[in-house]
């Protein structure tokens, strides 16, 4: 319900929306003016040559993880949330585990078990011959599987989500209007879900147009890679720009189907009665079945390569690889990912409030200015950040505060998918009533807005956290002289195939990660639902 | 009213007008006065403003004309917009709108901050004991039923002792069964804190129940200010007529000082000359039947309500009426019957008839012009 009190005036809050979606949008605009206002020769170049191939690698590539995500996310959360078997409680939480994994990290892991002479192969030639051969994981089914197994989480905890909040009450009406299981699944259960899965899949598209980490280390030419490769062995930024634009129309169009989609189901959380679906037990072999995909998954996800991880860390410390640098890069990655994490949910706030509270025209349009960072690709984003920032503020060049810019707009609408859910959920009225007993707008805000929407911005910070440590390209391209993170260990150390060597500081990574992960996955934060539980 | 004499009135709407659109109010020149300790009803069918007029005394909406006064302050004009959280007003929202994150007794006291622990210990303890809520101050809205959510939404009301406290159709939520018992157990509850209180409804029987005045709307005007009683038996338009309880219209024409219509005759209440065209609004209640061998009007159905048996009855002419006999009184369909009217209670309205409503200004409080 929109008050007509609160269209009259533009509030104080409208300002910052509108200035802070100018600034997320200033260095697009930026990589567009330098593309649009490149000389032909240097289009038609690029169109013989390169574009096509790019652009096909990139659009498969994200369409075959889209649809291996779609389907090991929404299996995955189905079972555990609809089914009882052993240890669900467990697999549960396991399953989210990958979003600590980068795909850097799992790239270099099976890069080296993969690979050519790797022990699969070996293996493998011993059972088959010699001539033997396996999946590549430089080819195109080994980089999507690579990249899908990192990335379904994101799928599986929005729809895992989605299925708790779900009223069981839906799907028994349409029991009782006589239609089948498969058919109340299809008709009534996905349709519930569609949000959730909407929301996923652009996430996992979204990070996949834009990841660097794991098609750089398994050499598959995609629209990002061939940016940083322009900017930093060719060092042509127009190059670089033209490529970033196919990019940022790519992410764009489908950042506002996406949208349109969801436009047309919002769900506003309804009052009364609630009931949960209950849980199945699917008999001996069903369950056998449930608990063998899962492990399966996990396994090939986390297990194994963390296992590879922690059995390089001991050979590598064995070789004496901590020592205080070591500590020194622990420190560089968690105090910038946290800076940048906070530094997004505060920036995140205005906008996401204002357009799911006030869904005019201006105020949508300042939220789509954000998602509009998750187009740029990380060294894209470093690129345009650099530029903008000594043009106009030299002094900074070169400082933490350059990187930082950089972070948030390339992590805010992660954050951005988490915070709006949240505040969509709260109805107008709740605020409405805290007027009446005497609370001011801001107060209303800070006793009534803020502790509603509070566990959503727990899951999005954590988020913005996760990805930050793993961040590669802009952290590569932006770090001030010799400030070397984590991430730029494991990479610098990967691309020369130096696997012992590399595995501590992943290994820290990864678990530097878990605690923000087990926030996300614990009790509080299924508090989604935590007001309809009984 | 004896309790107001000497006192501003607690709530004065001059002429208020909101409107969404430019040029399409959604309520028009409202004018309407309560008094201390009074209970007011909105009354009126969906989309006819009453919402509207809540929503602009609680100060979430902008009125275009007119002015809102609480305890003699003026709070909302043209101009004036004093914010909700200024005028101490408490409200019950149709959902409820109970903080999720919060447990009941939190929930009660949360207007409470600017007191100690113990005021407020002492306010919640009160109000758990009064709303019926004592050993649920520990649970959270979803642990509650639908009536005992609406007792906390109550009680986190009347926490701040408002001046005046607005409950949105706080029935429409709950089991009808429930809901006569939750009205009498509120009507007791706002008369012992002697609370003000303004409710919105569709349901006439609520109003009627709950109401001293009852503040008919349609349309975004208002058709009628009175006295329940008085809304029942002396409707000021057909609209209210028909719309708070079953009510036939009978064509007449005034004759010789009285009215003659095909079911006999009743007094020229307003004095029309001879030879004018009316309508005769008559209640079923008004209108008693006798089986007769003969009779040119017959039973065209019973519908039997427990506590009476209603007939639809045909007129020679097919004009349909009505009548209410005792749920021991059972005929058959078709039967012959003669009409008794006791004319106590007739209404006359001016041809042609109008579901908009023309103001008679002999009665109800009609809007200055």
């Amino acid at each position: 319900m929109l008050t007509a009190t609160r269209a009259h005036a533009p509030s104080s809050l409208q300002w910052i929306s509108l200035i802070t979606a100018a600034f997320l949008v200033l260095p697009t605009c930026y990589i567009i003016y330098v593309a649009l206002t490149a000389a032909p020769t240097v289009w038609s170049r690029l169109w013989s040559t390169r574009i096509p191939e790019l652009l096909w690698n990139t659009l498969s590539l994200a369409a075959g993880v889209a649809l291996t995500t779609l389907l090991l996310g929404v299996s995955l959360a189905w079972i555990t949330v609809r089914y009882e078997f052993p240890g669900r409680r467990v697999w549960e939480w396991a399953l989210a585990l990958p979003l600590a994994m980068p795909t850097y990290v799992l790239a270099y892991v099976y890069a080296h078990l993969l690979g050519m002479g790797g022990p699969v192969e070996q293996g493998w030639q011993t059972l088959l011959g010699p001539d033997a051969r396996l999946l590549s994981p430089q080819s195109f089914v080994g980089v999507t599987l690579i990249m899908a197994l990192d990335t379904f989480p994101f799928v599986y905890l929005l729809v895992r989500g989605a299925l708790l909040n779900l009223n069981s009450s839906f799907e028994e009406v349409a029991r009782v209007c006589g239609v089948s299981l498969w058919a109340t699944l299809w008709r009534v259960t996905l349709p519930l879900i569609r949000p959730a899965i909407a929301a996923g899949l652009a996430l996992v598209i979204l990070y996949v147009i834009s990841d660097f980490g794991a098609v750089s280390l398994l050499r598959y030419q995609t629209l990002t890679y061939a940016v940083y490769q322009q900017m930093t062995s060719r060092y042509d930024h127009t190059a670089a720009s033209i490529l970033s634009l196919l990019l940022v129309v790519m992410a764009i169009i489908f950042l506002v189907t996406e949208r349109w989609f969801r436009q047309r189901s919002r769900f506003y959380q309804t009052s009364g009665r609630y009931r949960r679906a209950t849980r199945h037990h699917a008999g001996p072999a069903g369950t056998a079945l449930i608990t063998g995909y899962v492990v399966l998954v996990f396994g090939a996800a986390f297990g194994i390569p963390a296992a590879m991880l922690i059995q390089w860390s001991i050979e590598a410390i064995a070789q004496g690889a901590l020592d205080t640098r070591f500590l020194g890069f622990i420190w560089n990655s968690s105090f910038l990912s946290a800076l940048a994490a906070c530094g997004a949910v505060i920036i995140g706030l205005p906008l996401a409030y204002l357009a799911s509270r006030r869904p005019s025209r201006l105020n949508l349009a300042c939220l789509q200015a954000a998602y509009a960072g998750y187009a740029l690709p990380g060294p894209v984003a470093a690129l345009a950040v650099l530029v903008l920032f000594t043009h106009f503020v030299p002094v900074l060049y070169g400082t933490v505060a350059v990187l930082l810019v950089a972070y948030i707009l390339h992590f805010l609408p992660v954050g951005l998918q988490s915070m709006e859910p949240a505040l969509q959920q709260i109805t107008p009225n709740v605020e409405e009533v805290a007027r009446t007993l005497g609370c001011t707008t801001r107060r209303t805000l800070r006793r009534v807005t803020l502790p509603l929407i509070r566990n959503g911005f727990i899951a999005a910070w954590v988020l913005m956290f996760l990805q930050t440590m793993k961040e590669l390209p802009a952290t590569l391209l932006l770090r001030p002289v010799g400030f070397d993170t984590l991430a730029i260990r494991v990479w610098l150390e990967a691309s020369e195939e130096y696997y012992q060597l590399a595995a501590p500081a992943a290994l820290l990574i990864v678990i530097l990660s878990l605690p923000a992960l087990l926030l996300l996955v614990s009790k509080d934060w299924r508090g989604r639902d935590q007001e309809v539980v009984t | 009213m004896d309790l107001a004499a000497g006192q501003s009135p607690v709530l004065e709407l001059r002429g208020i007008s909101c409107a969404y659109e430019p040029n399409r109010p959604a309520v028009e020149q409202i004018t309407l006065t309560v008094h201390q300790g009074e209970i007011l009803c909105l009354l009126g069918p969906s989309g006819c403003g009453k919402t509207t007029i809540l929503r602009a005394i609680a100060g979430f909406e902008r009125i275009t004309d007119g002015s809102i006064s609480l305890s003699g302050r003026l709070v909302s004009s043209r101009d004036v917009m004093v914010p909700t959280e200024q005028r101490h007003i408490g409200m019950v929202f149709q959902e409820y709108a109970l903080f999720p994150h919060l447990r009941v007794e939190k929930n009660i006291a949360f207007g409470l901050s600017h007191l100690s622990r113990p005021q407020q210990k002492a306010i919640v303890d009160d109000l758990l004991t009064l709303t019926g809520l004592r050993g649920l101050e520990h649970r959270y809205p979803h642990e509650l039923s639908g009536g005992q959510q609406q007792r906390v939404a109550l009680a986190r009301a009347l926490a701040l002792r408002p001046v005046l406290l607005l409950l949105d159709e706080p029935f429409s939520n709950l089991d009808p069964d429930m809901a006569s018992r939750m009205r009498q157990d509120l009507h007791a509850l706002l008369r012992q804190t002697k609370t003000t209180a303004i409710l919105v409804t569709h349901d006439h029987d609520e109003a009627f129940s709950m109401a001293d005045r009852v503040a008919v709307l349609n349309r975004g005007r208002l058709e009628q200010f009175d006295t329940p009683e008085a809304i029942y038996h002396v409707p000021t338009t057909p609209f209210v007529a028909d719309f708070v309880g079953q009510a036939d219209f009978i064509s007449g024409v005034v004759t010789n000082d009285v009215v003659t219509s095909e079911i006999g005759e009743f007094p020229n209440t307003q004095h029309l000359a001879t030879g004018t065209s009316v309508v005769v609004m008559i209640r079923p209640d008004d209108i008693h039947i006798v089986p007769t061998k003969g009779a040119d009007a017959h039973i065209l159905a019973r519908q039997f309500k427990g506590s009476e048996n209603v007939y639809t009855i045909q007129l020679p002419s097919g004009q349909i009426v009505h009548s209410s006999e005792s749920s021991l009184s059972i005929y058959q369909v078709g039967t012959a019957i003669a009409l008794r009217v006791v004319a106590t209670h007739t209404v006359l309205f001016p041809q042609p008839l109008e579901s908009s409503g023309k103001k008679d200004p002999g009665h109800g409080n009609a809007p200055p012009p």
